[in-house]
């Protein structure tokens, strides 16, 4: 295991270009490179899995082999090598954890660096907290709390072994094994993530939230969300991410599914903050997700991502409008800077009917970066009175970057309004001066028409997470005005 | 306070102003009057220090420092205030948040902690008073969408928050009905005291009957070409301009 | 024997009959080999993800119909704007037909392109302009590989066209199915101004499969505008491949009337080389049963300061399938660039769709471009308005469909085309009102 010394560490954090870019020396257990059917296995029998859920990783193996790195995104990149991963990486000695007193000291260092701080969380702010690192969940709060309600929160791993009924029931409805090809690959090797299962009628009383990090160097991060709110129920899902900074490429290719059933509404914001590579784009993680959600009657899936990391991402949180009078919405800010890529969207896909969908998709590319928009909006010929409204608006900086929108609208039904807009603009000299002759210096100024474009869509973030949004911007901008 | 001597400049090499002096004292107000074209905005412009000109000639000096070199923002820091004659929007950016931002900077630039909020909040109350602005009005994006009348209000609410030595009003009262130009006329008056200035161009005379100016200078072809006292701002109401033009033939 | 094959085998027969001593012979086997290997579109590709040809490509077309056909004025006098005094290039079943054509050599040419590939005195202008712009895709290559007769228009410097020119390809019928590639090149030079309008027009059930290529060359300060008119029978499809090269300060505008036909599919594609370009890209398309009208744009800004404007008004009936693929391009050095796409449609049946992918690729900061595209209903609030006051539903809805479309027929700068495009609306819409007020 390659070790960095304390010198080392320090000149990265004073660069901050990345503020994340620390690595963790814990001692963990890595499986060797490449991937097979015998990987898979070891996977499974790792986690203790029952035999159908080897089974099921089995058959999304053997889909992914004859699958084809899907090649329409706007983005260049060379081709991950899949034999040249690790495909399970856990810290050794997993803890059991009690009380967050029994958590390694090293571990908790790293908690505080990315800035949660468990033990004021625990105090101050009502969110509890799934950590997952390397693809292993290594601490859940609130689990207790929680669990008066009913409510289930805990590392899938766990969930297999502990509800399984309810995670067979639910795994790959969404997203099925053969969706696509990551899909596959993460159904074939996820190795955790989170699980949550809210009860009937019952509204979360607090934030539930998931950070991942990619510590270990060569591994990839392949983890698994399901979360499942019953009828009636509410729940508010955060998800943050960051990574060390390394000159390689390490692949994250997760699959989220969400189901909404009647009546009941999920809103998951996630702020992404992978390493995006240096200023000469060298390194960084590829991000290559899926995320869907289901919904059934009069239920309501809210996407909210605010993303400035990952060297290059290919990303589409979407909806399937299933039952009718339901609700998806998409709220997105994609910030690029250097020789970052980003191809990310939504797709709404309108098969209930009074179904209603809406999309605010925000770019800002800055740099040489690539900053793209891909959606669909599909109203099935059954969807009476389907209504979207897409907006779509880029900001550009700089004439070394380029910004790209690539709507798809399909519409089957008479009854259908659908609405897209889309703008390109800049950052006026007449917007910057007037800022500076108010006392605010360029930097400043761009940060703040910025957040003003952004403000739409920052605004469906819960308060905890805003800021820290706010501020990510603010550093992934920094130095893009020359 | 504000000195200009022989001030020459030009954008995209014409030739704008050629050869402008103005002297202004702590406690004056100084009216700069002239036709269209007269190279008005260009000296506001060229005051707060817009990057687009070119000062070809001559220097600028506040308090006595040439203030030549410094950037929009830093000469804003030493309290140079200019109300645009166009002020621009800014999408999503409320009044507030941009006041704050701007007062902050501000006192960074001065060695002073962000101003509390709890202050912020109470100083934008009586400013706001002072300027008959409706609450609701602070809350949204800056200039966008804004009347003519709620644009030139805004800068002058801006004017009474940043507490600026000197103050340029662009054109104020263009695009103001009679009871906008009374209550932006009002506020500049309490604002004024011994220890700052006003420097207010117009085309008309009109707002000189509310803000009451010490001089009245007539800029012509990139130069001062007459200076007097208020009276001369009712002569040349009278008369027009081609009067002096034809005076200086 | 398939299409593509039958295409292939034929092509030494056709080089046989056409002169073989010609830079055209090269460019001529070069697009055959690349139709050769891309074959024909299939929904597999991007450009092609909602358009399929299959159907049509299943009709066993005879490639050159060898017989003279004649037709009779009277029989086809409809099919001209003929209350204007016009230049007409008419063919029949791709033949020339100099009976019904008026052609020209004073000062300008409007002539074929027939001639004007061999005759030494057009050998500068093909050298210059032929198979220039157009892009080496599947359907353009098996339309050059077998470019032969198609108009040949050539404005010199300063010179008004007083009339506008006529281009109609008819086709009789005579073979149980017809494949059709005329291939047009309009070269306008400095200053100069020109109006085309284009028509292809089936005279029975038959068949029939066009693909043509038309190349646009606009110089500085030039004028032209191009109206299309898309109104065939059932069994006639359309591939109307157009590309436009603009220099500085042209202005260049395309209006393109999809009324009638099986499967219309229009790649329009303009190539901003200057600065000061403006470029007008408008379309109504009204179609039902199971017609398919598919819009393919492209405006490439290359150069700074230029504009363009796309409007595209559709409205789909039954199980009519519309498709608007519009797509802006703006490179790094075109600062200052405006560009506008608007995509407005209404489907008034249930079984009726449409697929819009309004798409901007941009990489200049200093642009103003934005896209806007719809997909709704008619004002059932107006209708009923309308009817209180005594419009039958039927008259109500055309009215609020003829003021839906109306913002693209504003542009149409001469009278009669735009009286006719009325007339066919009406026709359309099924209704017998004049709309104009």
């Amino acid at each position: 295991m390659s070790k960095y010394t304390e010198e080392q560490l320090e000149q990265e954090l004073k660069t901050q270009e990345y503020k994340y870019g620390f690595y963790t020396d814990i001692e963990s257990e890595t499986f060797a490179k490449g991937l097979s059917e015998e990987v898979v296995i070891a996977i499974s029998k790792k986690k203790n899995e029952p035999q159908w859920m080897t089974d099921w990783r089995l058959e999304a193996f053997r889909v992914w082999k004859k699958m084809e790195e899907p090649e329409w995104a706007n983005v260049q990149y060379e081709k991950p090598k899949f034999q040249d991963i690790a495909y399970y990486s856990a810290p050794k000695e997993k803890p059991k954890l009690n009380s967050l007193d029994e958590v390694d000291p090293e571990l908790l260092d790293t908690f505080k660096r990315l800035g949660i701080s468990l033990d004021e969380q625990k105090k101050l702010a009502n969110v509890a907290v799934d950590i997952v690192m390397d693809s292993v969940s290594v601490a859940t709060t609130f689990k207790k709390t929680l669990g008066e309600k009913g409510i289930i929160f805990m590392p899938i791993s766990e969930a297999i072994q502990e509800h399984p009924e309810l995670v067979r029931k639910y795994l790959g409805t969404v997203v099925p094994t053969t969706d696509n090809f990551y899909a596959a690959l993460n159904s074939a090797v996820f190795s955790d993530g989170s699980f949550c299962y809210i009860p009937k009628g019952v509204r979360c009383p607090m934030e539930l939230s998931t950070y991942f990090r990619i510590n270990e160097g060569g591994t990839g991060q392949f983890e698994r969300t399901l979360v499942v709110a019953d009828k009636g129920s509410y729940v508010s899902y955060l998800e943050g991410c960051t990574a060390p900074s390394r000159d390689e490429n390490q692949l994250h290719a997760a699959v989220v599914e969400l189901i909404a059933m009647d009546d009941a509404e999920i809103k998951y914001s996630t702020v992404q903050n992978w390493y995006p590579g240096n200023k000469e784009g060298k390194g960084g993680v590829y991000n290559f997700v899926t995320k869907r959600g289901l919904c059934e009657n009069n239920a309501k899936i809210s996407w909210t991502q605010v993303e400035t990391g990952s060297a290059v991402t290919w990303k589409y949180p979407s909806c399937i409008l299933k039952g009718n009078n339901s609700v998806g919405e998409f709220y997105s800010i994609a910030v690029t800077n250097n020789y970052q890529q980003a191809d990310t969207g939504t797709k709404m896909i309108h098969l209930g009917k009074n179904t209603k969908s809406t999309i605010i998709s925000k770019g800002i590319s800055a740099g040489s970066s690539q900053n793209s928009y891909r959606g669909l909006v599909q109203i099935g010929a059954r969807a009476e009175n389907a209504r979207n409204f897409s907006q779509c608006d880029s900001l550009l900086m700089g004439n070394l970057c380029g910004a790209h929108t690539f709507p798809y609208i399909e519409v089957k039904n008479k009854t259908a309004q659908v609405e897209h807009e889309a703008t390109t603009s800049k950052i006026g000299e007449e917007q910057l001066f007037y800022c500076n002759q108010r006392g605010i210096d360029t930097e400043k100024a761009i940060a703040l028409i910025v957040n003003g474009f952004s403000k739409e869509v920052l605004n469906k973030l819960p308060m905890e997470f805003a800021v820290e949004a706010q501020k990510l911007l603010e550093i992934s901008l920094e130095g893009s005005v020359g | 306070m504000l000195k200009i001597e022989n001030l020459h400049a030009s954008i995209e090499d014409k030739s704008i102003l050629k050869g402008l002096s103005l002297e202004v004292k702590a406690g004056e107000v100084h009216a700069i009057m002239g036709p269209n074209g007269a190279g008005k905005s260009t000296l506001a412009n060229i005051i707060a220090g817009k990057e687009e000109y070119e000062v070809t000639a001559g220097n600028i000096e506040l308090d006595g420092e040439d203030i030549g070199e410094l950037a929009p923002e830093e000469r804003a820091h030493n309290g140079v205030f200019l109300s645009f004659q166009y002020p621009v929007e800014i999408p999503g950016v409320s009044v507030t948040n941009f006041i704050k931002t701007a007062i902050n900077e501000t006192r960074k630039a001065k060695g002073l902690e962000d101003m509390p909020a709890k202050d912020m909040l109470k100083m934008i109350r009586e400013k706001s008073e002072l300027l008959e602005i409706d609450r609701k009005f602070l809350s949204r994006s800056l200039n966008e969408g804004f009347s003519g009348g709620e644009k030139k209000r805004n800068e002058i609410f801006q004017m009474a928050m940043l507490a600026p030595k000197l103050a340029i009003l662009d054109e104020t009262d263009s695009g103001l009905d009679i009871d906008a130009l009374r209550i932006v006329a009002n506020g500049v008056n309490k604002l004024k005291s011994k220890d700052n200035a006003v420097i207010v161009i117009t085309h008309y005379q009109r707002l000189l009957d509310y803000i009451v100016p010490d001089f009245v200078h007539v800029l012509h072809d990139g130069k001062i070409v007459k200076s007097g006292d208020a009276s001369l701002a009712l002569e040349l109401e009278a008369k027009g301009y081609d009067w002096i033009k034809q005076e200086l033939v | 024997m398939e299409l593509k094959d039958k295409l292939v085998s034929s092509y030494v027969a056709f080089e046989n009959r056409v002169e073989t001593d010609s830079e055209v012979h090269e460019i001529r086997s070069r697009a055959l080999q690349n139709f050769e290997a891309l074959g024909f579109p299939t929904k597999k590709l991007e450009a092609w993800k909602y358009t399929s040809l299959n159907a049509v490509l299943k009709q066993d077309y005879s490639l050159f119909p060898n017989k003279e056909n004649n037709i009779q004025l009277a029989d086809v006098k409809k099919y001209f704007i003929h209350d204007i005094d016009a230049y007409k290039l008419v063919f029949i079943d791709g033949k020339y037909s100099s009976f019904l054509s008026e052609t020209t050599h004073d000062t300008f040419d409007v002539c074929l392109m027939s001639s004007a590939l061999v005759k030494p005195k057009y050998k500068a202008v093909i050298e210059n302009y032929f198979d220039k712009i157009a892009t080496k895709d599947n359907l353009t290559s098996l339309n050059t590989a077998f470019a032969s007769e198609g108009a040949y228009i050539h404005i010199p410097k300063n010179v008004e066209v007083e009339k506008p020119i006529q281009i109609i390809n008819f086709t009789t019928g005579s073979e149980a199915a017809t494949l059709l590639q005329p291939r047009n090149l309009i070269v306008v030079e400095q200053n100069a101004h020109v109006q085309i309008i284009e028509r292809n027009q089936s005279l029975t059930s038959n068949p029939v499969l066009t693909n043509s290529v038309t190349e646009v060359f606009a110089a500085k300060d030039a004028t032209v505008d191009i109206y299309k008119i898309q109104n065939d029978a059932e069994n006639a499809s359309l591939v109307d491949n157009s590309y436009i090269e603009q220099k500085s300060k042209s202005i260049v505008s395309v209006h393109t009337f999809s009324f009638g036909g099986n499967i219309t599919r229009n790649n329009l594609n303009f190539f901003q080389r200057g600065e000061h370009i403006d470029s007008i890209l408008k379309g109504i398309t009204i179609i039902e049963g199971k017609q398919h009208v598919d819009h393919h744009t492209l405006v490439h800004h290359i150069a700074p300061n230029c504009e363009s404007h796309q409007d595209y008004k559709g409205i789909f009936d039954e199980r009519a399938t519309g498709v608007f693929n519009g797509k802006v391009i703006v490179e790094k050095e075109a600062q200052k660039t405006n560009a506008y796409q608007k995509n407005n449609n209404v489907l008034v049946s249930d079984k009726a769709t449409i697929n819009a992918k309004p798409q901007l690729e941009i990489f200049a900061d200093d642009v103003k471009c934005s896209h806007g595209c719809t997909i709704g209903q008619l004002d059932e609030e107006a209708l009923f308005y309308m009817q209180q006051r005594g419009i039958p539903k039927k008259e109500g809805k055309a009215l609020l469909m003829y003021a839906f479309a109306n913002t693209v027929l504003e542009s149409v700068k001469i009278p009669e085309v735009k009286q006719r495009i009325t007339q066919l609306i009406a026709k359309k819409l099924g209704v017998d009102i004049g709309f104009d007020l």
